[in-house]
């Protein structure tokens, strides 16, 4: 792609998304969703290939969906209340309408089956932003605007729960179970959100160091499908030992990073008297744990045998830089003893 | 107590950074010395009972025992492994001790807590080394099963207690077990309660393993490398014991009467697991049901909350751990020269192993509970403390003590005496090296038998 | 004659683990006498100490 075309898009994926921060106005908030969907269509098609295009349509008509029922629910609340403002108390019936455009929007279930398909189409790297850097615009609104219906969040964040863990089990492809845990993980922040906001930003950084550091690990490998996987060991062999801890963490497994924010969200949830749906969201994260594990049972803990040319392809070392790499692994590692000053740092 | 955790963490850049030939030499030695500094705690003179306290760890004469018996094992690991990983590349060796030690890390972390949430997160954090110890050291295609199977066990009955933890939490404004008991009792008389209660206690129930939920103790034993097998019966299964009688504090009033189905589960799986040990071919596997066996008695003994119940329980933790270690690691010696776990095939030993033999004798005798070793004293005192809850315990235990015995003699049999086949007289003769390993399991049982304060928890 | 450079490179993982107790013993006191000062100062156990008695952490 010629660079200038390449330095515009991604600049206008970070308008898009600070444009959305910056503003207390819907109809600008919503055109930086807008912005923001626009300026990664032509970076997700990039390579033309047909998935990648049919990746970019289904992702086009799923964004412009959750966006126009965003317009229309801010429309409606201005036309009920007579102000704009998103930070002020907003009409009943607009608010789950917004609601549920940035639930389709970030793919809460059951607004879920586009991510997997569109991730699925996508290369690592674009992917990569789709599942960190696009989730970041409609979460700052999620953050702000005061939610009326609590028990919405709750069966979207239980359901995303579920879903996110039962969709990846008999899943092959990384991608797809990348999608599966993201939605598992975005099913934690829905739940916490009505009662603790900030704890939801502190799931989602979270959230965002470990999927980085997998979707870079898997970049390293050239892998995209759990075959692949189990040649990692003759590629990179620290990061194949290395790999495991990294996707038990992802699967909230003390005393990894993972844990931290289960085990608030949890508490959280028991003060608010919820214990039930604590329950059942820390049992759905066994089913992602499953999923997770068996990564770690093709990636490392098993060596299969393999031709000459599956073994030595350390001899074809990448170029990629694995500095980021290295830093995002030992964050998403060992996080977890600094709970306190993660907490104090975000002021839960 | 970072006196011990801090050594223990040096372990690692050591086993990285001795040279090749002298890994297990000195690994091996200064695990041996950490595990000789570690009896100091067992000289107890505080009046609360806590002592070596900091502000996260303490120990007290419950968790003394189980915390000098972890670290005692890691030597007596380095010990059994070494024959079985060289022939694997130096890398895997030194990661493969990484793994033995970091596992011990947090099993002192987890036994020396006085945070229940920070016990929690160690008895976790055990889980992962000993996943990767059993699916990637074990050898057959069947670990990664075995490896599911311990996973999702553990952690479905865990993560309600995650939970039942962060209510108790919120409930008493405290979770430390310094001051857990002088908290404000719970009223617990509602529904949600019961469940609460059950939440409390099922991971560690299925810890244990309580029978109905044991199945994943067989499989993880017989897929495990013998250090795995060592410290999961010695050590991890302990930790089910250990919380239960932490947290049995806190659920008093309704303890009494939702008891009932676990006592019955746990004595009916003495019966139950002892006969399945009667008709079992796979040596591993006999061993890993005759633990499960001997945990219900713990199991029992601690659920009627007496002192004497307790007393007996730690006791015969402390015993079984070193009996089924020294167990599984004669199991280990015969399966590193016939590679299969079946007795049949290896039958006669007495005549080609005869020192070998003698430490079967007294292991299998230390199995039964042979009158002076601290098994038959843990035994004892259970079934003691059970008959005195109900004369009806004795029908159970009494008949799983029969069987124990019958099991015991079964498996001595099997392998040490009969007929020698003729593939087995060209065997490897045994090394010095394993008998060093059976002498350093026997020798603490024999000499408990001398000091058995040290393991009797608060009872004295 | 002992080469005493081969000694030293061979051997000197060696003072790791001692040197792990040393640090541990190290903050194991300094924890106590910071126990040991809070429970002084505590109005449930400070007291005034007798001739010659220790002041101590057990």
């Amino acid at each position: 792609m010629n660079p200038y075309v390449l330095f515009f898009l991604l600049f206008g994926l970070g308008l898009g998304t600070t444009t959305t921060f910056a503003s207390s106005h819907w109809l600008l908030a919503w055109m930086g969703l807008e912005i923001n969907t626009l300026a990664i269509l032509p970076l997700m098609t990039q390579d033309h290939h047909p998935r990648a295009v049919e990746a970019a349509t289904k992702y086009f008509l799923t964004q412009a969906t959750a966006a126009a029922m965003i317009l229309f629910g801010s429309t409606t609340n201005a036309w009920l209340t007579g102000q704009w403002d998103i930070q002020q108390a907003i009409h009943p019936l607009p608010a789950t309408m917004v609601m549920l455009g940035l639930a389709l929007k970030i793919g809460l279930a059951p607004m879920h089956s586009w991510l997997p398909e569109v991730l699925q189409g996508l290369n690592l790297t674009t992917g990569l932003i789709l599942s960190t850097w696009q989730k970041l615009a409609p979460f700052a609104l999620l953050l702000q605007f005061q939610t009326t219906s609590t028990s919405l969040l709750i069966a979207l964040g239980l359901a995303s729960t579920l879903i996110g863990g039962w969709g990846g089990l008999n899943q092959t492809q990384l991608r797809k179970i990348l999608a599966y845990s993201s939605i598992a993980h975005l099913g934690w922040m829905a739940l916490i959100l009505p009662f603790f906001p900030s704890l939801t930003l502190l799931t989602l950084i979270m959230y965002l160091i470990m999927t980085l550091s997998m979707f870079l690990a898997f970049k390293l490998n050239k892998s995209t499908n759990i075959n692949t996987l189990a040649l990692s060991w003759a590629k990179t062999p620290a990061l194949t030992a290395l790999a495991p801890l990294m996707l038990l963490s992802l699967g909230g497994l003390p005393p990894l990073t993972g844990f931290m924010p289960k085990w608030l969200i949890l508490q959280e949830l028991t003060k608010q008297e919820l214990a039930p749906a604590a329950t059942m969201a820390a049992l759905t994260a066994l089913l992602s744990l499953y999923f997770y594990l068996r990564l770690s049972y093709a990636m490392t803990l098993t060596t299969s045998p393999n031709n000459t040319a599956g073994i030595t392809p350390w001899r074809l070392p990448s170029t990629q830089s694995t500095l980021p790499l290295a830093i995002a692994a030992t964050t998403s590692l060992l996080l977890l003893p600094l709970t306190p000053a993660m907490t104090a740092l975000l002021k839960l | 107590m970072l006196k011990i955790i801090v050594p223990t963490l040096m372990l690692i850049p050591t086993a990285w950074l001795s040279p090749a030939k002298w890994l297990w030499p000195t690994t091996l030695a200064h695990s041996l010395i950490i595990a000789l500094f570690s009896l100091s705690w067992l000289e107890n003179l505080s009046e609360t009972g806590w002592t070596s306290l900091n502000l996260y760890m303490g120990t007290d004469p419950l968790s003394t025992p189980l915390l000098v018996l972890t670290c005692w094992l890691l030597p007596l690991m380095i010990l059994a492994s070494q024959n079985h990983t060289s022939a694997e590349p130096m890398n895997r060796q030194r990661t493969y001790i990484t793994l033995l030690t970091s596992l011990q890390l947090f099993l002192i972390m987890a036994f020396s807590a006085t945070e229940i949430i920070l016990f929690y997160i160690m008895f976790e954090a055990t889980l992962i080394p000993t996943l990767m110890i059993i699916t990637r050291w074990g050898s057959q295609a069947e670990r990664l099963n075995a490896g599911s199977y311990f996973l999702f066990y553990t952690l479905a009955g865990s993560l309600p207690l995650l939970v039942a933890l962060l209510i108790l939490q919120n409930n008493t404004g405290t979770l430390s077990l310094l001051t857990l008991h002088y908290s404000n009792a719970l009223t617990l008389s509602s529904y949600a309660d019961k469940i609460w209660w059950a939440g409390c206690l099922l991971a560690f129930l299925v810890k244990m393993p309580l029978y109905g939920v044991h199945l994943w103790l067989p499989k993880a034993h017989v897929e495990a490398p013998i250090a795995g097998s060592m410290v999961l019966a010695a050590v991890l299964l302990k930790l089910g014991g250990y919380g239960m009688m932490r947290i049995m504090v806190m659920l008093e009033p309704l303890t009494k009467e939702l008891c009932y189905p676990f006592i019955i589960l746990a004595l009916w799986g003495i019966v139950m697991t002892g006969s399945i040990c009667l008709r079992q071919t796979d040596l591993k596997s006999l061993i890993a049901y005759s633990s499960v066996s001997h945990m219900g008695l713990v199991t029992g003994g601690i659920l009627i909350q007496t002192p004497w119940g307790f007393t007996g329980a730690l006791i015969l933790m402390i015993a079984h751990g070193l009996t089924s270690s020294a167990l599984f690691c004669l199991a280990n010696t015969n399966y590193e020269r016939t590679h299969s776990r079946t007795m049949l095939l290896a039958r006669g030993l007495q005549t080609i192993f005869p020192l070998m033999a003698t430490w079967w004798l007294i292991a299998s005798l230390a199995n039964l509970a042979l009158p002076p070793l601290p098994n038959l004293m843990g035994e004892l005192v259970i079934i003691i403390s059970l008959f005195n809850w109900s004369w009806w315990t004795i029908a159970l235990t009494g008949t799983g003590t029969l069987i124990t015995a019958a099991y015991s003699l079964y498996m001595f049999l099997m392998t040490q005496r009969g007929p020698a086949p003729a593939h087995v007289i060209s065997l490897d003769p045994t090394h010095s090296r394993e008998h060093l390993l059976m002498t350093l399991h026997l020798l603490p049982l024999t000499l408990l038998i001398l000091k058995p304060e040290l393991i009797w928890g608060w009872a004295f | 004659m002992v080469n005493f450079v081969a000694l030293a490179r061979e051997h000197w993982v060696n003072i790791l683990v001692p040197m792990g107790f040393v640090i541990g013993w190290y903050l194991d006191k300094q924890q106590d006498q910071k126990l040991t000062a809070f429970r002084n100062k505590s109005i449930l156990f400070g007291r005034e100490m007798k001739e010659g008695e220790e002041v101590t952490w057990k």
